[in-house]
């Protein structure tokens, strides 16, 4: 660093004839580039000059006897310029604040709103399935007083499943679906690490999905979810832009798609399908990501209620010749049952739905 | 001492009265800050390196301010604003760099 000797006249550093301290990179060798003696002057003269230049003058100048600036006018000018730095620092702090919390403010109140709006929403989704199996459980009370009553019990729990309308679990299977992936691999002639973009055909798509879950309520599942979310009779699997809503919630890749059935049939049913087949040459094709794997136990939950659009009171001749003790009869889709149902017995067609957890 | 309490109260003044910024100078703050500083410190190296002078102190503020502020306006209509700050910021930035090395040299004498 060119640190100029102290003002005592005592120079370390020669002076050229008009002033200027000469710089001790002279004695480098010019690289004659302006850009590289600019970075080189730069680096090495952090300093103002001035300061070097003036601490020369006062040197001659005491020495010539001449007075000097006094030191309160010196003290009264730093102190002034430094308040006048202070203010600019104090207002651009105060102006960034001011700039930018009014995008932040509003952010801020936004994510409070979404985060009290999903804390109530989880609240009233708990407050109401603990009211359905509550419900639930007074129905099967009422309905266990009698032998009609049972009757209608078992065929409601096995509606019910069929209609996702119960939480569930039992062996099944499990699918994978998963996007195409970038895919690396070395090049052969210049070995160096080539990363290929997924085909964009090995997207998965709605319509994928929907088949192969055909495919799966085909091959004899009687339960199946996606990503976790339980498929009803009713919920649509349908794409909204780039992203896959299942019953209105989005899900990502690798879809998980569960299904619950007799493991016996529902494996090979499936992988004999048309769609299981299909995705299996997309695998080589375009680089999707399709497995399918036998699961010994899954749970699943129950699926949104549906809105009933049509309803019908039960029409079972044992149910309406004896005198029904319960006056609300049961209507198809309008429970939503996520208990487990005491005395109702495993119903024989439905082995691996019911039971609740 | 006094330099000191002064900037402090500068900051504080500026903080406390929140004087208006007209709208056009507002782009030309950061800049500002960056000059200032860049005076700031060159001033206390050169109160370290025994050479402090309040006249060269008083110019090189005002003049870097005034300089920097000029260019990136400059930079702002010929449409080069954003790099000419960047240049600008970045020459501050390197001469900060030096000047608070040596004021630490002068400190800890490491």
């Amino acid at each position: 660093m060119t640190t100029p000797g102290p003002p005592d006249g005592d120079h370390a550093t020669p002076t050229t004839p008009d002033g200027h301290a000469r710089r001790p990179t002279s004695h480098r060798p010019k690289l004659g580039a302006m850009s590289v003696s600019l970075l080189d002057n730069l680096m090495r003269n952090t300093l103002d000059e001035g300061y070097a230049q003036v601490a020369e003058r006062r040197a001659t100048e005491a020495r010539t006897g001449r007075p000097g600036r006094s030191r309160a006018v010196s003290q009264a000018l730093t102190a002034a310029t430094l308040l006048l730095v202070g203010v600019i620092f104090g207002v651009a702090f105060r102006q960034t604040q001011q700039d930018a919390p009014a995008s932040q403010h509003t952010r801020d109140a936004l994510v409070h709103d979404v985060e009290q709006r999903s804390r109530e929403s989880n609240e009233l989704q708990r407050q109401a399935e603990s009211l359905s199996t509550a419900l639930a459980d007074e129905r099967d009370a009422a309905l266990a007083q009698s032998q009609a009553g049972d009757a209608t019990a078992h065929r409601l729990a096995r509606l019910e499943a069929m209609s996702g309308l119960d939480a569930v679990s039992g062996p099944g299977i499990r699918v994978v679906l998963g996007d195409a992936r970038a895919r690396a691999h070395t090049d052969p002639v210049t070995g160096e690490p080539v990363v290929v973009p997924p085909d964009e055909n090995g997207r998965i798509l709605d319509r994928d999905i929907q088949s192969v879950v055909n495919a799966l309520w085909s091959a004899g599942a009687e339960a199946v979810t996606v990503n976790g979310e339980r498929l009803s009779t009713t919920t649509p699997i349908r794409a909204a832009g780039d992203a896959i809503l299942v019953d209105l919630m989005p899900v990502g890749s690798p879809y998980r798609i569960e299904a619950i059935g007799d493991p016996a049939t529902l494996l090979p049913n499936f992988v004999d399908s048309v769609a299981a087949r299909r995705f299996e040459t997309y695998v080589s094709t375009y680089g999707i990501e399709f497995q399918v794997e036998r699961a010994d136990r899954l749970s699943m939950r129950a699926a949104t209620e549906s809105v009933a659009r049509h309803v019908d009171p039960l029409t079972d001749p044992s149910t309406t010749a004896t005198s029904d003790p319960t006056p609300t009869a049961p209507f198809q889709t309008r429970d939503n049952a996520d208990a487990p149902t005491p005395g109702v017995p495993q119903n024989s067609d439905t082995p691996a739905a019911g039971g609740g957890r | 001492m006094i330099p000191a309490l002064a900037l402090i109260a500068g900051v504080a003044l500026g903080l406390l009265t929140e004087p208006h910024v007209p709208i056009g100078l507002q782009p030309y703050l950061p800049i500002m800050v960056v000059a200032a500083l860049d005076a700031v410190f060159g001033g206390l190296r050169a109160r370290f390196d025994g050479i402090f002078d309040a006249k060269v102190f008083v110019v090189s503020f005002i003049a870097n301010v005034l300089v920097a502020g000029l260019i990136v306006f400059l930079g702002d209509k010929l449409g080069v604003g954003a790099q000419l700050s960047t240049g600008v910021v970045v020459v501050l930035g390197v001469r900060i760099f030096g000047n608070a090395a040596a004021i630490r040299r002068h400190v800890f004498r490491a």
